[in-house]
């Protein structure tokens, strides 16, 4: 891409981040919230094979709960679409299967999470199967979703007009996320989200600052909030080039 | 097809001709025990 974008943290964890991009249009803001939530490819389930299964559930329950497990995506080149890895699990009661429980072929492609509850087996219930996972995006199943709550707002600016009048009662003014105040950001939750504890007895004007938004990004865990991000405006680059490829005559 | 009494928890063979009930202890509630084959579910 030739035009550079400003990126700038206000949070940054590994599994979820805010921050705020400047210089970018509305649509193409919902693009990369698209592509983090539909287009980057993840790991998850696609078929069981039951070896055993006295637990009290069916084994379409117990490969629908499977398939949702959240697991590690290896990096970028070491699999294509459509690639499998096979996981296997051998849970005897009483005991309650996790997720931690599955065994993985490749130490790439592992659970996100140790203690997601598969099912709660009794005295002499056993849960025996052999799962292939596969690389696939979230537009093809939402297990595939690697962002599990995405969003973005406009990034607001806080400017601080006058004196309420004397008698006034002041009102509570709520704003969500993260403002901007004399170039600074400051989180909405370091004054509870109301401005008028910020500010008061103030006046305040807030507006939309054009063209900045404050993204909001976590995930299930596939990978980290850097590499969704990363992956999905890759994703979008190679969408362009592919079209532009297309249309030269 | 093999079947389990409920009661007296023997394996039983059906046949066309005996009805359901136990041969061992006669009782008529039998379980049907679950294949022993691999089963592929598709996880969609």
């Amino acid at each position: 891409m030739s035009e550079e974008y400003d990126v700038e943290f206000v949070e940054r964890g590994d599994r979820e981040a805010r921050f705020l991009v400047r210089g970018i249009t509305p649509g193409f803001a919902n693009g990369i919230r698209r592509a983090m939530v539909a287009d980057v490819p993840t790991m998850a389930i696609d078929t069981v094979r039951f070896i055993e299964n006295s637990s009290v559930m069916f084994d379409e329950q117990l490969a629908l709960r499977l398939g949702l497990v959240p697991l590690t995506t290896p990096p970028e080149g070491e699999f294509v679409e459509d690639d499998t890895v096979t996981l296997s699990i051998d849970v005897e009661g009483p005991a309650t299967a996790y997720s931690g429980d599955l065994v993985s072929s490749d130490s790439l492609v592992e659970p996100a999470d140790e203690n997601v509850p598969i099912i709660e087996l009794k005295d002499g219930q056993r849960l025996e199967a052999e799962a292939d996972a596969r690389l696939e995006r979230g537009k093809d199943h939402a297990k595939h979703q690697g962002g599990v709550a995405v969003g973005y707002r406009h990034l607001q600016r806080v400017e601080v007009v006058d004196d309420l009048p004397e008698f006034q009662e002041p009102e509570s003014q709520i704003v969500r996320g993260v403002v901007e105040e004399n170039g600074e950001l400051v989180p909405t939750s370091e004054f509870d989200h109301d401005l008028s504890t910020r500010h008061p007895g103030k006046e305040i004007r807030l507006e939309d600052v054009p063209n900045a938004f404050v993204f909001h990004v976590e995930t299930d865990g596939s990978f980290s909030v850097e590499e969704l991000v990363t992956r999905a405006v890759d994703s979008i680059e190679a969408r362009a080039t592919e079209l532009e490829d297309a249309v030269q005559l | 097809m093999s079947y389990k009494c409920s009661r007296c928890k023997r394996d039983v063979q059906l046949d066309e001709y005996g009805g359901v009930r136990c041969p061992y202890c006669g009782h008529r509630v039998l379980l049907k025990e679950r294949s022993r084959d691999v089963k592929e579910v598709g996880v969609r």
